[in-house]
C-alpha cells in the first residue's frame, strides 16, 4: 500500500560547522499539496535540495513508492519525476526563454540543437496549463512573474510529476498568489504531488493538504492542515506564542524633514525611466512604507534619496535643503541614516572587523582621527558602547571579523550603526529579510522607537504584514509611479494587492506647495 | 592596388593568429574562467610544434603536410599547458589572474631555459618554407586570388574554417549552449544537471588548442617558424584579450576586432611601401604604436556597456547560494 | 545571557586560534617551488642537481651586498603592485611605469646640470613623476571610462616602451649610436653607494625599505588607508559610505605608478660596477622584466608591505643563486623557472594549507576533554548554525 509517492526518512544533513537537516523525516502522498513551514534559516531549502539532488545527505534514505532511490544530481532527480521551481530564479539572463527552458535537455541531432521541436512542445504546454510566455524574450528583459511560469514550465517540459516550490510567493501580488495557489491546487487534482516550503501561514491554510514544520534543522512535526490553526503552526514554528501586531502608539506627526518633487530617476536596464514624476513628503514622527512588487522603482528610488544613483529630473529636499546633487557624505552628515537593502553589498565591509564597520559612516570625523591618523582608541569605545546599547552578538566582540557574524547580528550593526548617528531621516530598505521572528520583532521595535525619538522613518518593505503592520502611512509604487495612498489602519491586504498589481489607481495628487 | 593586395595578404596571417587565440580565450571566459595564460599557452603550442618541425625538416616531407602536423602538435600542448590552469581554477578554486600570470612568467623562462641547455641559444630555429606563392587553381581567380590565395600561408584557411566550427559550436550546439550557462549563471547550469567543472575544464582545454594552435600559427606566419624565449608572441596573447574584449565575447565581433588590429599592425611595417605615409616622414615607432594606441581609443568608447560573462573569474562553489 | 557572554568571551584560547596563517602557505609554495626546481635540475644534469639545488638556496648568502642592490628595484615594483592589490586593481603595468621612471630619471641626469648632492635626489623625484604619469593613465581609464586595467596596462606597457626607445634614440645628448646603448649617466646623479665591500649597494635600499614601511603605517593607521583597504574589498560598501571611489582609483594608481618610476630610477642611477647592468640602458623594445618581477614579489609578501620586503629579499637572494648555478652548469634561468612555479603554488596554497590546518585542528579535537572547551565548541555551531542558516536563504 504505498500511498506515499516520496519518502525522505532520517535524512541528515551537515555543512561546516552546522547541521542544517538533523533526522528528518518526511512523507508526501501522490496528489496532495505538503507545505513546509519554518523560519528563516531552519533547514527547509537544504531537505528540498538534497530531494533535488543538489545536496548528497550524511544520513538517511530517499523512497519513491517504497524503493529506496540515491539521487545524485538533478539529473537523477529529473528522472524520478523531481522538479523543482527555486525561491531565486535559476535562468540564465542573457538567454531566451526556450533556451532556459530546454537548457540540460536539449532536443539534438549530433550535437545540434532542434529548436523547433522545442519550441512546439514548450508552447503545447503553455496552452495546457494556462501559462503565457514568449519563446523568444530575454529573461532580463521579463517581468518577475513572467519569470516564474518559466520556471514552472521548466518543470512541466521534463514531465515532473513530483513539484517542489521553495517559497514562489515572496515576489507576487496578492492576485497573482491566488492565481498560482490555483494553478498548484490544478496541478495536484490532477495527480501531481506537490511540496510547498513556506513560512507564510495563510497560504498554508488556504491551500494546503498537509504541513511539516521544522525548527532550527529538526522536525518539530506533521499536522493535517484543516485540524489545526495559524496561531499552532507559528506557535511550532516559533517555539513561542507569536504576536502578530506590532506595539505602536499612534504617530505624532512633527516638521516635513524629506521632501521628494516630480522625482525622475533612469532605468539600467530599460528606456522608460524607473521612477517616474514622484513626488511626497515624510514627516518627524510618522513611518512611511513604500509598498509594491520589487522592480516597479522601489529600489532605484531609494538609491536617488541617498545619492547612489543621479536623479533624472525633479529635486530632493532635506530639512528644506535642495539635496538634489549633493554626495552621498553630504546627505549623510545633512541627515540622513541609511539601512541598506543588500547588507552584504552595500552595508558592510564584510572582511573588516565589527568595530571598523561600526564606523563607517563617521571614521572621517574628528571623532575617529587626527590629521588622517585613525584614533583606534577612540574607535574601539564607541564600538564597545553600540556593542552594549544595541545587544551585537559576536565571536570575539569588536575586533570579530565581520564575515563570520550571523545574519541577525550583523543586521544589528547596520541598525545600531546607522540609528545612533544623528539623523533626522532613516531609511530602512527590506530590513527584516532573512532574519528570524526574534530578530524581525527587535528591528521593528526599533524602527518604531526612531520615529518616537522624532526621526521622519522612510521604509521599503516586499513583506505584506510588515507594510500593514509596522507603517502609518502606506504609498505604493506601481512602475515607477505613485498609484496609491493608504492608510493601513483602514486598508487591507486586497485593496493593497490591487495597488500592486496597477489594477487600481488614484489620481496622481499634485502636492501644492505654495499654498 | 598591390600594395592593397600586399597589405591584406601580410595582414592575413597575423589575424588568423590573434583570431584564433581570441576565440580561444572566449570559450575560456563564456564558460566562466579568466585566462589571462594565453600569452604563455602561445608560446608553449608554438615552442612544442617548432620543435617538432625541427625534427622532421630533414626528412623531405611536403611543407604544408609538416604544418598540418605541427598543428596538432601545438594543439596538444596547448591543451596540456592549459590544464595547469584549469586544475588551478576550477579544482582547486585559485585566484584567476594570479594563476594565469604565473602561468605567463613560467614559459619563456622554461623556453629560454632548454633552449640554452640543448641548443645553445635562445629558441628554435627551423628552416621549412611554409610560404605558399600561389595555390593552384584559386589563385588565378581574379581579385579574390591575389586577396587569399596568393603569397599566403596555409594557416589562414585553417583559421578561417575554425572560425566557422567555433561560431557553430557556440550559437548551434548542445555543448555551446550550456558552457555560455556555465559562465553566466553557474548555478542554474548546475540545477538542471550540467556538470559545471566539467564543462569549464572543457572550455579552458578549448582555449588551450586554439591557443596552441594560435601561437604556432604566431610563428610560421610571423616569425618565419622560429621561436624565441626572449621576444616569445610579443604581446599577441593580450592584443588577443584585447579583441575578445573588444568583440563583446563573440565569434562574429572578435573576427573583425582582429582583422582591424592586424591591419593597424601590417600598415605600421609596410610604411615604407606607402607612398603617401612614406612621405609624411613620421617615425616608424609611431606606427608600431599604432594597435595599441588603437586599442586603447576603441575601448575608452565601448567599455561603458560591456557586459563580461557575469560568472567569469568566480570558483564555481556549489555550497554558496 | 552572562554565561553565554563568558564563553563567548572565553573563546581567546580556544582552538579558533590555531592560526594558520598566510605565512605558512607562502612557505609551502616556496618549498614546492624548490623542490620543483630540483628535479628539473636533476633531469637537465643530474651530477650537479644537489649542488644547484645548494647555490639557489643558500647562494646568495655570501653575496649579500648584490642581493641588497638587485633587490631595490623588485621591492619598489612588488611594493607598487601589492599597494594596488590592496586596493582590489592588478597594476600589471608595473613595467611601463618602471620604464617611464627610468627614463625621466635618465633624463635628468643628462639634461639637467645640478651639484652632486642634488642631482640624484631630483632625478629620483623626476623619475617618480614619471611613473606616477604613467599609473595615472590605467587609472583613469578604469575610473571614468570603465575600462578594464588589465588591457590598459599592458596596452601602455607597450607604448611606454616604444615611446622610450624612440625619445633615446633621437636624442644625441643621450644616444651613442655606435655603441647601441646610452652614454654613461654623469657622477653626479648616482645614488650615493653605502660603501660595502665588493658591491655597490647603494642608498636606494635605504630608501626602499623606508617607503615601504612608509606605506605600512599609510595602510594601517590612516583614513586613506581605512578607504583604500574598504574600497578592495567592497567597492559597493565603500560608495555607500560615502567614499570617492573614481578619486581613490585614480590616486591609487597614482601612487603605484609612482612607485614602480622610483624602482626604475633606483635601478638605473644605481652605481655599477657591471658595465650595462646600470648607468646606461639599451633601448631595444623589451618589456622591463623587473616589473613583471615585481608581481612576483607582491604576490610571495600577500601584497603586505612588510611581506614585500622580505619577498623581494627573498627572490633577489634566489635570482643570486641561480647566477651561481652557473658555475656548476645551470643556466640562470632556472631561477625564473623555480620563481614561476613558487607564484603558481602561492595561488592555491591557502586552500592547501587550510585543509591541513583543519586536518590538524580535528586530531587535536579528537583527544582534547575539557569541558568547557565543549561548551565553547557548542556555543560555536550554535552561532555558526545561525550564521549560516541565516545566510542560506
Amino acid at each position: 500500500m504505498e500511498k506515499y509517492i516520496i519518502e525522505m526518512i532520517n535524512i541528515t544533513k551537515v555543512f561546516p560547522g552546522i547541521v542544517a537537516n538533523d533526522n528528518i523525516t518526511l512523507r508526501l502522498k501522490k496528489g496532495e499539496i505538503h507545505a513546509l513551514l519554518g523560519e528563516n534559516g531552519a533547514g527547509k531549502s537544504t531537505l528540498m535540495s538534497v530531494l533535488f539532488g543538489l545536496y548528497q545527505p550524511d544520513g538517511g534514505e530517499i523512497r519513491k513508492n517504497g524503493q529506496v532511490v540515491k539521487i545524485n544530481n538533478p539529473n537523477d532527480a529529473n528522472d524520478l519525476g523531481i522538479g523543482m521551481v527555486h525561491q531565486h530564479f535559476k535562468l540564465v539572463e542573457i538567454f531566451t526563454v526556450l533556451e532556459n527552458i530546454i537548457l540540460g535537455v536539449e532536443p539534438s541531432k549530433m550535437g545540434f540543437i532542434q529548436k523547433k521541436e522545442a519550441r512546439e512542445k514548450v508552447l503545447k504546454l503553455s496552452e495546457k496549463y494556462g501559462l503565457k510566455i514568449d519563446p523568444d524574450a530575454r529573461i532580463e528583459d521579463i517581468t518577475v512573474g513572467m519569470q516564474q511560469r518559466v520556471e514552472i514550465l521548466k518543470m512541466l517540459y521534463r514531465d515532473n510529476e513530483i513539484l517542489i516550490f521553495d517559497e514562489p510567493t515572496a515576489v507576487l501580488t496578492p492576485q497573482e498568489i491566488n492565481e498560482l495557489l490555483k494553478i498548484m491546487r490544478g496541478f495536484a487534482n490532477e495527480g501531481k504531488s506537490i511540496l510547498f516550503i513556506t513560512h507564510k501561514l495563510n497560504e498554508i491554510m488556504a491551500v494546503a493538504d498537509r504541513c511539516t514544520v521544522l525548527r532550527k534543522g529538526k522536525l518539530i512535526g506533521t499536522v493535517d492542515v484543516k485540524d489545526t490553526t495559524k496561531e499552532e503552526l507559528s506557535r511550532m514554528m516559533v517555539g513561542r506564542d507569536v504576536s502578530f501586531k506590532v506595539d505602536k502608539k499612534d504617530a505624532e506627526l512633527g516638521d516635513v524633514v524629506l521632501s521628494v518633487r516630480n522625482l525622475s530617476v533612469p532605468s539600467k536596464i530599460h528606456k522608460k525611466d524607473a521612477v517616474r514624476n514622484v513626488s511626497f513628503d515624510v514627516r518627524r514622527g510618522e513611518i512611511v512604507c513604500i509598498a509594491g512588487i520589487d522592480g516597479n522603482g522601489q529600489t532605484e528610488l531609494v538609491s536617488a534619496i541617498t545619492g547612489l544613483e543621479k536623479a533624472s529630473g525633479g529635486s530632493i529636499y532635506l530639512n528644506g535643503n535642495d539635496i538634489t546633487k549633493a554626495s552621498i557624505r553630504k546627505r549623510s552628515v545633512e541627515g540622513i541614516s541609511h539601512i541598506p537593502e543588500d547588507r552584504h553589498k552595500h552595508g558592510l565591509v564584510l572582511d573588516y572587523k565589527l568595530e571598523e564597520n561600526l564606523v563607517l559612516q563617521r571614521y572621517w570625523q574628528p571623532d575617529f582621527q587626527n590629521k588622517g591618523f585613525i584614533k583606534f582608541d577612540a574607535v574601539r569605545k564607541y564600538a564597545n558602547k553600540l556593542i552594549d546599547k544595541f545587544d551585537i552578538r559576536s565571536g570575539q566582540g569588536p575586533i570579530t571579523i565581520t564575515r563570520s557574524m550571523s545574519g541577525g547580528n550583523q543586521q544589528k550593526a547596520i541598525i545600531a550603526r546607522e540609528i545612533d548617528k544623528k539623523h533626522d531621516l532613516l531609511v530602512a530598505v527590506q530590513p527584516t529579510r532573512g532574519l528570524d521572528i526574534g530578530a524581525i520583532e527587535y528591528v521593528h521595535k526599533q524602527l518604531v522607537e526612531a520615529r518616537d525619538t522624532g526621526a521622519a522613518v522612510l521604509l521599503v518593505s516586499l513583506e505584506l504584514d510588515e507594510v500593514m503592520n509596522v507603517s502609518d502611512r502606506i504609498l505604493v509604487m506601481y512602475e515607477g509611479e505613485i498609484v496609491g495612498e493608504l492608510d493601513p489602519k483602514k486598508t487591507n491586504v486586497q485593496e493593497l494587492g490591487l495597488y500592486m498589481s496597477g489594477a487600481k489607481r488614484d489620481l496622481v495628487k499634485e502636492i501644492n506647495d505654495a499654498g | 592596388m598591390s600594395t592593397l593586395y600586399y597589405l591584406i595578404q601580410n595582414m592575413l596571417p597575423v589575424a588568423t593568429s590573434l583570431l584564433l587565440v581570441a576565440l580561444g580565450g572566449m570559450f575560456s571566459e563564456v564558460g566562466g574562467v579568466i585566462n589571462i595564460a594565453l600569452e604563455g599557452i602561445m608560446l608553449f603550442g608554438a615552442y612544442f610544434a617548432a620543435l617538432f618541425v625541427y625534427l622532421v625538416q630533414g626528412s623531405g616531407m611536403n611543407p604544408q603536410v609538416i604544418l598540418l602536423l605541427g598543428m596538432l602538435v601545438a594543439a596538444v600542448a596547448g591543451l596540456i599547458y592549459s590544464l595547469l590552469l584549469s586544475f588551478a581554477a576550477v579544482t582547486m578554486k585559485a585566484n584567476q589572474t594570479i594563476t594565469g600570470t604565473a602561468l605567463n612568467m613560467l614559459i619563456p623562462a622554461v623556453v629560454l631555459l632548454f633552449s640554452k641547455m640543448f641548443f645553445m641559444s635562445d629558441g628554435v630555429t627551423t628552416n621549412i618554407n611554409f610560404y605558399i606563392r600561389k595555390v593552384p587553381v584559386l589563385g588565378d581567380i581574379p581579385i579574390i586570388g591575389p586577396l587569399f590565395f596568393q603569397r599566403t600561408y596555409l594557416t589562414v584557411m585553417i583559421g578561417f574554417a575554425l572560425l566557422i566550427i567555433a561560431t557553430l559550436v557556440f550559437y548551434k550546439t548542445r555543448f555551446g549552449l550550456r558552457l555560455r550557462a556555465c559562465g553566466e549563471h553557474p548555478h542554474a547550469a548546475d540545477s538542471v544537471g550540467i556538470n559545471v567543472h566539467k564543462m569549464r575544464y572543457l572550455g579552458t582545454c578549448i582555449s588551450g588548442i586554439l591557443g596552441g594552435i594560435g601561437g604556432f600559427f604566431y610563428s610560421v606566419g610571423i616569425m618565419d617558424g622560429n621561436v624565441n624565449g626572449h621576444t616569445g608572441v610579443a604581446g599577441f596573447g593580450f592584443l588577443a584579450l584585447a579583441v575578445m574584449i573588444f568583440g563583446q565575447w563573440r565569434p562574429g565581433k572578435i573576427f573583425l576586432g582582429a582583422l582591424f588590429f592586424a591591419f593597424l599592425r601590417t600598415l605600421a611595417y609596410s610604411i615604407s611601401l606607402i607612398p603617401f605615409l612614406y612621405n609624411l616622414g613620421i617615425d616608424q615607432t609611431y606606427y608600431k604604436m599604432l594597435p595599441y594606441v588603437a586599442t586603447m581609443i576603441v575601448l575608452a568608447f565601448t567599455s561603458k556597456k560591456s557586459r563580461a560573462p557575469k560568472a567569469e573569474g568566480i570558483p564555481y562553489d556549489k555550497s554558496l547560494r | 545571557m552572562q554565561d553565554k557572554n563568558d564563553i563567548i568571551n572565553k573563546k581567546s584560547f580556544s582552538l579558533k586560534n590555531i592560526n594558520f596563517s598566510s605565512f605558512t602557505s607562502t612557505l609551502l609554495a616556496i618549498l614546492l617551488g624548490l623542490i620543483f626546481g630540483f628535479f628539473v635540475m636533476l633531469f637537465a644534469m643530474p651530477a650537479n642537481a644537489l649542488a644547484g639545488l645548494r647555490l639557489i638556496a643558500f647562494g646568495g648568502f655570501s653575496r649579500l651586498g648584490d642581493v641588497l642592490y638587485y633587490a631595490t628595484p623588485i621591492l619598489m615594483t612588488g611594493l607598487s603592485v601589492g599597494f594596488a592589490f590592496k586596493m582590489g586593481l592588478f597594476n600589471i603595468g608595473a613595467s611601463g611605469q618602471y620604464t617611464m621612471g627610468m627614463f625621466f630619471a635618465m633624463y635628468a641626469g643628462f639634461m639637467w646640470t645640478l651639484p652632486r648632492g642634488v642631482h640624484w635626489i631630483a632625478a629620483i623625484l623626476f623619475g617618480m613623476v614619471g611613473g606616477m604619469l604613467w599609473g595615472f593613465i590605467p587609472g583613469f581609464f578604469k575610473a571614468i571610462l570603465n575600462v578594464n586595467e588589465v588591457i590598459t596596462s599592458i596596452m601602455f606597457n607597450y607604448i611606454g616602451m616604444y615611446l622610450v626607445d624612440m625619445w633615446i634614440r633621437s636624442s644625441s645628448v643621450m644616444y651613442n649610436s655606435t655603441m647601441t646603448r646610452t652614454n654613461y649617466l654623469p657622477q653626479s646623479v648616482q645614488i650615493p653607494a653605502l660603501g660595502i665591500k665588493g658591491s655597490n649597494v647603494n642608498f636606494g635600499i635605504v630608501l626602499a625599505i623606508l617607503i615601504g614601511i612608509l606605506l605600512y603605517i599609510v595602510l594601517q593607521k590612516t583614513t586613506f588607508g581605512y578607504e583604500l583597504k574598504a574600497t578592495g574589498y567592497n567597492k559597493h560598501a565603500a560608495e555607500y559610505a560615502g567614499m570617492k571611489g573614481k578619486r581613490n582609483i585614480i590616486l591609487t594608481m597614482m601612487i603605484a605608478g609612482a612607485l614602480s618610476g622610483l624602482g626604475g630610477a633606483f635601478a638605473i642611477l644605481a652605481p655599477s660596477g657591471i658595465p650595462g647592468s646600470s648607468i646606461t640602458y639599451e633601448p631595444i623594445n623589451i618589456i622591463a622584466a623587473n616589473g613583471f618581477n615585481g608581481i612576483a614579489v607582491a604576490l610571495l609578501g600577500n601584497s603586505h608591505p612588510i611581506g614585500i620586503i622580505f619577498s623581494a629579499l627573498f627572490i633577489s637572494h634566489l635570482q643570486r643563486g641561480g647566477t651561481l648555478s652557473s658555475l656548476v652548469g645551470y643556466k640562470p634561468e632556472i631561477v625564473d623557472v623555480v620563481i614561476a612555479i613558487i607564484i603558481y603554488f602561492s595561488a592555491f596554497a591557502m586552500i592547501v594549507n587550510a585543509a591541513i590546518g583543519n586536518f590538524i585542528k580535528k586530531r587535536i579535537k579528537k583527544t582534547h576533554t575539557n569541558i568547557i572547551e565543549d561548551l565553547i565548541e557548542e556555543q560555536d555551531l550554535t552561532d555558526a548554525s545561525n550564521n549560516n542558516q541565516k545566510e542560506a536563504e
